[in-house]
């Protein structure tokens, strides 16, 4: 494990970042920020929107927990325009995220400034609950964590943070790196005009400098690249336990519809249908139509979505949505060379076309 | 005789509609396995109504609008191949053929085109719902 004996004599990485997400606030450069903050409780750590300086003190954003995709709570903070300048500090795929969002014309971004970092990946809260329930140093398990980030991801991670490949924040407006810089070390760099207005005088340099940083980088993609899976061949078994709690579509960030058409009451039918189906099909499996309101929700979502993992966190019955979720939307995103939140610039893939294109669909 | 089969048609009002009519004023042979839905374009078929088809018990969809550039609207064929493309490429993870599922484009002087768009299809879905049963 990670050499955390004299830990608490040196600063760590979450104190650097406390720093400079104090002097943001400090200095008025931003009204407020957005940052997972640990509760007074100690364990559980979830997003805090604060506005007084001295509250940035416990933030920890770097704790491998993440208790919802922050781009809802950043979906839910701008959906209208407002005066003040909102710092959020965000994961890679919170910052995709949000900037399909964006694309989506979900929220209004002129007030927000996203602070993107690097990710040493989550535990699903269960997993992250037991883990640190018995510990004295909250941060050690942190710092541990990183450490196996660094070496090889413990089997205990969520299964999406185990595949991903995009764990830095490339796209965001500033974004703290500190994969490959010497703890507490951080490089905060902007990434676009509006982080280099907001921020001026707070960079600490070109974060691809480091070859180091770029070695490690390109191990993790290669590791992590590995475990991804290119099909799935048995969807219906896995989606058999489904009880349309609905639960993956709550927590979703880019669920964005006002009315849904998989509303409980727009997916049932009269009591006559159910059996004159029954009838027809010889039986039906209850509650109904679990297949169609999956490949609905794929079918919606695929071209979007960052395989955050957030809907398997929140899957009572234990469907590995984030595999299923990722197998479909890379071969849909693959069709259309789409990287959800790669960049603003990037057109949405079913809102634009090209005329010469696609001529294999007619086949017949 | 070979049972029918149950093929829906999604047919664009402008295109493929007309060309069908074309087909039957002309009194070109195919088979009659086919139901056509009239749509008002071919961008109005969601993804959902081909799956729903299936869930019903359809055993082929197709989808016929106008060629790409004769779109009525502009550029409504031009979303649709795009949407169809990626309902298409999923097929393959849950255990419907692919031949089952077509998408053709007919403008409404193509009768001739029409009637051997259906003819194919019908014997792709047949050859394919032929080969499930076999497994």
């Amino acid at each position: 494990m990670a050499s955390t004996e004299n830990r608490s004599e040196k600063n760590t990485r979450r104190e650097s970042i406390e720093q400079f997400l104090y002097r943001l606030l400090k200095e008025g450069k931003v009204d407020a920020v957005l940052v997972p903050k640990r509760h007074p409780g100690g364990n559980i750590v979830s997003p805090v929107l604060i506005s007084e300086p001295s509250q940035i003190k416990g933030t920890d954003p770097l704790a491998p927990v993440q208790t919802v995709n922050a781009a809802s709570i950043v979906k839910e903070l701008v959906k209208e325009p407002v005066d003040k300048k909102i710092a959020a500090v965000l994961r890679p795929c919170e910052v995709r995220a949000t900037i399909e969002l964006i694309k989506l014309k979900q929220l209004s971004d002129e007030s927000l400034l996203i602070i993107g970092y690097d990710c040493p990946g989550v535990y699903n809260v269960k997993e992250y609950m037991h883990g640190i329930e018995n510990r004295e140093d909250k941060e050690a398990f942190t710092e541990e964590h990183i450490h196996d980030f660094l070496s090889g991801d413990g089997d205990l991670v969520r299964e999406s943070c185990r595949f991903c490949t995009y764990f830095t924040a490339d796209s965001a407006d500033v974004d703290i790196a500190w994969i490959g810089v010497e703890p507490p070390g951080i490089i905060v760099a902007a990434r676009s005009e509006k982080g280099r207005r907001m921020t001026g005088g707070m960079n600490t340099g070109d974060k691809d400098a480091p070859t180091v940083r770029k070695e490690t980088i390109g191990k993790i993609e290669a590791r992590r690249e590995k475990r991804q899976k290119s099909g799935i061949d048995n969807l219906l078994d896995l989606i058999q336990p489904c009880i349309r709690c609905y639960n993956c579509r709550e927590v979703c960030p880019l669920c964005y519809c006002k009315e849904c058409l998989l509303e409980p009451e727009k997916m049932g039918y009269t009591s006559e249908r159910y059996l004159s189906r029954a009838e027809r099909k010889k039986q039906i499996r209850m509650p109904v139509d679990t297949l169609l309101y999956h490949l609905t929700r794929i079918n919606h979502m695929g071209y979007s979505c960052v395989s955050c993992g957030i809907c398997e966190q929140a899957c009572p019955m234990d469907i590995p949505l984030g595999t299923i979720l990722h197998v479909f939307s890379k071969k849909i995103q693959s069709l259309f060379d789409y990287v959800p939140g790669r960049s603003r610039d990037d057109e949405l893939p079913l809102t634009t076309f090209r005329e010469e294109e696609l001529s294999e669909v007619e086949d017949v | 005789m070979e049972k029918k089969l149950k093929i829906v048609g999604f047919l664009c009002n402008w295109c493929s509609y007309a060309g069908a009519d074309l087909a039957g004023v002309s009194r070109f042979q195919y088979p009659a396995d086919i139901r056509v839905i009239r749509v008002p374009c071919s961008g109005r078929v969601n993804p959902l109504f081909i799956l729903k088809c299936f869930q019903e018990g359809a055993d082929g969809v197709l989808v016929s609008g106008c060629h790409p550039g004769d779109c009525h609207y502009q550029e409504g064929n031009y979303y649709t191949r795009r949407r169809m493309m990626m309902l298409k490429d999923l097929f393959c993870f849950f255990g419907i053929d692919k031949r089952r599922f077509h998408i053709s484009w007919v403008s409404a002087s193509e009768g001739k085109k029409w009637a051997d768009v259906v003819t194919a299809v019908v014997e792709d879905v047949g050859a394919a719902l032929r080969g499930s049963e076999k497994q």
